[in-house]
């Protein structure tokens, strides 16, 4: 008889210690008002929703009656050297209050030169002067929206040369001495091992292990001599391994698999979760055990 | 470099609308099989191709009116001019419409397609009201003195008028003495001046076609709330 392997099966929500969530995409709207969330809870961009009503607000609402609602940003640009946009943060603030967001989120980069926005998430160079710069925002974001800050790791398919450390070594100062958390994504660590050509594991162990709240899983694809992360494909079989790695390292950080190319059926992102969640279950499970049968 | 100077260095790579830019071997470290003008072309593909999609979202009539083509060469060449001002990147398109009309002047009816589609984004992406006010609200003594408040998502352009209603974006053609009054009642005019459009000399129907146009702003859901002057 076939039997599925373990990361197919399915696992009730209230036997696993791992919470596992979905990015919210404008494709899947209409099941998620009809017949509700499927997952332990939601991740919504933040951009998205900042200042807006109609029905993309209306869906969210919808949605957190369900379950809680995390915040997730691209255009923060905690690492610009452009002001810090009040606009921004003021929208953030009331969005975040508005739906009681369960945390709130952006990433490790820049993204806004001279008055403009990127839309994309550029790296930084990994110096002194950064380091001093990111933290110092940090800190101000923080006070302004009156609670803790989680901060992604972001895929980069450039080093500079005035790095004088690791990224990982650079992103543990920056949440250490702001007081901030980490959102792990497994798969831009995964992608950026593979460009940069450093230990995806040692990236790990280099983190601070209690300040890595959140992770992401997403997919990626071979662009010939890189891998790119595009958040179009299912969750590799590579980033898989790394992820039961760092269930395995950091205990049962909830977690949410991204998707935004080439969006699936809502069904298909969801039996991505429940992978996650089986996963992160049989690893935990094993860790669990190793320690009892320790002597 | 300092901070700022790498930042704006790398911007400059990435945003380059010519090319790689020179120097790149001395900031960013070779390894393996890709050279640093080879990963920062990775950025410069990348930009484009997100703001190119986010103006072709909401422009797609402009774009099937230009041809695909010539709508990539008019966007790239307006993103030269005008980079995203928001954090929300379908707002990229804030000034394609003035942009189309400036320098394309010769496009005709493509103008218009542009302005509605921007009002469409703009209605759809538009704050909750408030609230929604009723006809039963403009109190015949205070009438002279009443000014109305509009929904965020109304937008008023010469020959329509755009908004959300259920959610949905939806759009009605205007006459000119509709848009006129309109105009004129968006832009904060009291009741008094708003109804001065509507003056024919025929008094009996200049007062039903300003009652008609004013009651149906209602019933549309178009009012957020009426303002009277020293209330």
């Amino acid at each position: 008889m076939h039997r599925a392997p373990a990361t197919q099966q399915t696992l009730s929500k209230a036997a696993s210690p791992v919470r596992v969530g979905l990015g919210l995409r404008v494709p899947h709207y209409g099941a998620l008002v009809t017949r509700g969330v499927r997952a332990d809870f939601a991740e919504a961009t933040s951009e998205n929703f900042i200042g807006r009503g109609g029905r993309a607000f209306s869906v969210l609402e919808r949605v957190r009656q369900d379950v809680p609602v995390a915040l997730h940003g691209v255009s923060l640009s905690i690492g610009g050297t452009d002001p810090l946009r009040d606009d921004y943060l003021a929208g953030l603030g009331e969005l975040a209050q508005r739906i009681d967001a369960l945390s709130i989120s952006d990433h490790l980069c820049f993204g806004t030169f001279g008055g403009h926005y990127a839309h994309d998430l550029w790296p930084l160079p990994y110096t002194e002067e950064a380091l001093d710069h990111v933290v110092e925002r940090v800190r101000r974001v923080q006070d302004r929206l009156k609670r803790q800050l989680l901060l992604e790791n972001v895929s980069s398919y450039v080093e500079y040369r005035a790095s004088t450390m690791s990224e990982w070594e650079f992103l543990s100062e920056v949440v250490t001495r702001a007081d901030a958390g980490i959102l792990l994504d497994v798969n831009n660590v995964f992608v950026s091992a593979h460009n940069h050509g450093f230990s995806a594991r040692e990236y790990l162990a280099g983190l601070p292990r209690a300040r890595v709240r959140q992770i992401h899983l997403a997919g990626h694809s071979d662009g010939g001599g890189f891998l790119l992360d595009n958040h179009g494909s299912p969750v590799s079989e590579p980033v898989w391994r790394l992820y039961e790695h760092a269930m395995a390292h950091f205990g049962a950080v909830p977690t949410i698999v991204e998707w935004d190319e080439r969006v699936p059926a809502l069904a298909e992102l969801e039996a991505e979760a429940e992978r996650a969640r089986v996963v992160a279950t049989v690893q935990l499970a094993k860790v669990t055990d190793a320690a009892r049968r320790a002597p | 470099m300092t901070l700022a100077e790498l930042e704006r260095y790398f911007a400059a790579a990435a945003t380059s609308g010519v090319g790689p830019i020179a120097g790149l071997d001395e900031v960013f470290v070779n390894r393996g099989a890709l050279s640093a003008s080879e990963r920062l072309a990775i950025y410069n593909r990348g930009y484009y191709y997100r703001l190119l999609d986010a103006l072709a979202a909401v422009f797609g009539d402009t774009k099937r009116a230009l041809g695909a083509k010539e709508f990539e060469r008019v966007s790239l060449a307006y993103l030269a001019q005008h980079p995203s001002e928001h954090a929300a990147i379908e707002r990229v398109g804030r000034h394609f419409p003035g942009y189309l009309r400036e320098r394309f002047p010769a496009l005709g009816p493509t103008l218009a397609l542009a302005n509605l589609e921007w009002a469409r984004l703009c209605a759809l992406v538009a704050p909750n009201p408030q609230s929604i006010a009723l006809a039963r609200e403009l109190r015949p003594a205070e009438f002279p003195r009443s000014r109305l408040r509009f929904v965020p998502a109304l937008q008023c352009l010469d020959t329509v008028a755009v908004w959300r209603a259920t959610q949905a974006v939806t759009q009605c053609a205007l006459e000119a003495f509709e848009f006129q009054s309109l105009s004129a009642a968006m832009q904060g005019a009291s009741m008094s001046r708003v109804c001065a459009v509507f003056d024919t000399g025929q008094v009996e129907a200049d007062t039903q076609r300003a009652f008609a146009v004013i009651s149906s702003w209602f019933a549309r859901q178009w009012v957020e709330r009426v303002e009277v002057d020293g209330a």
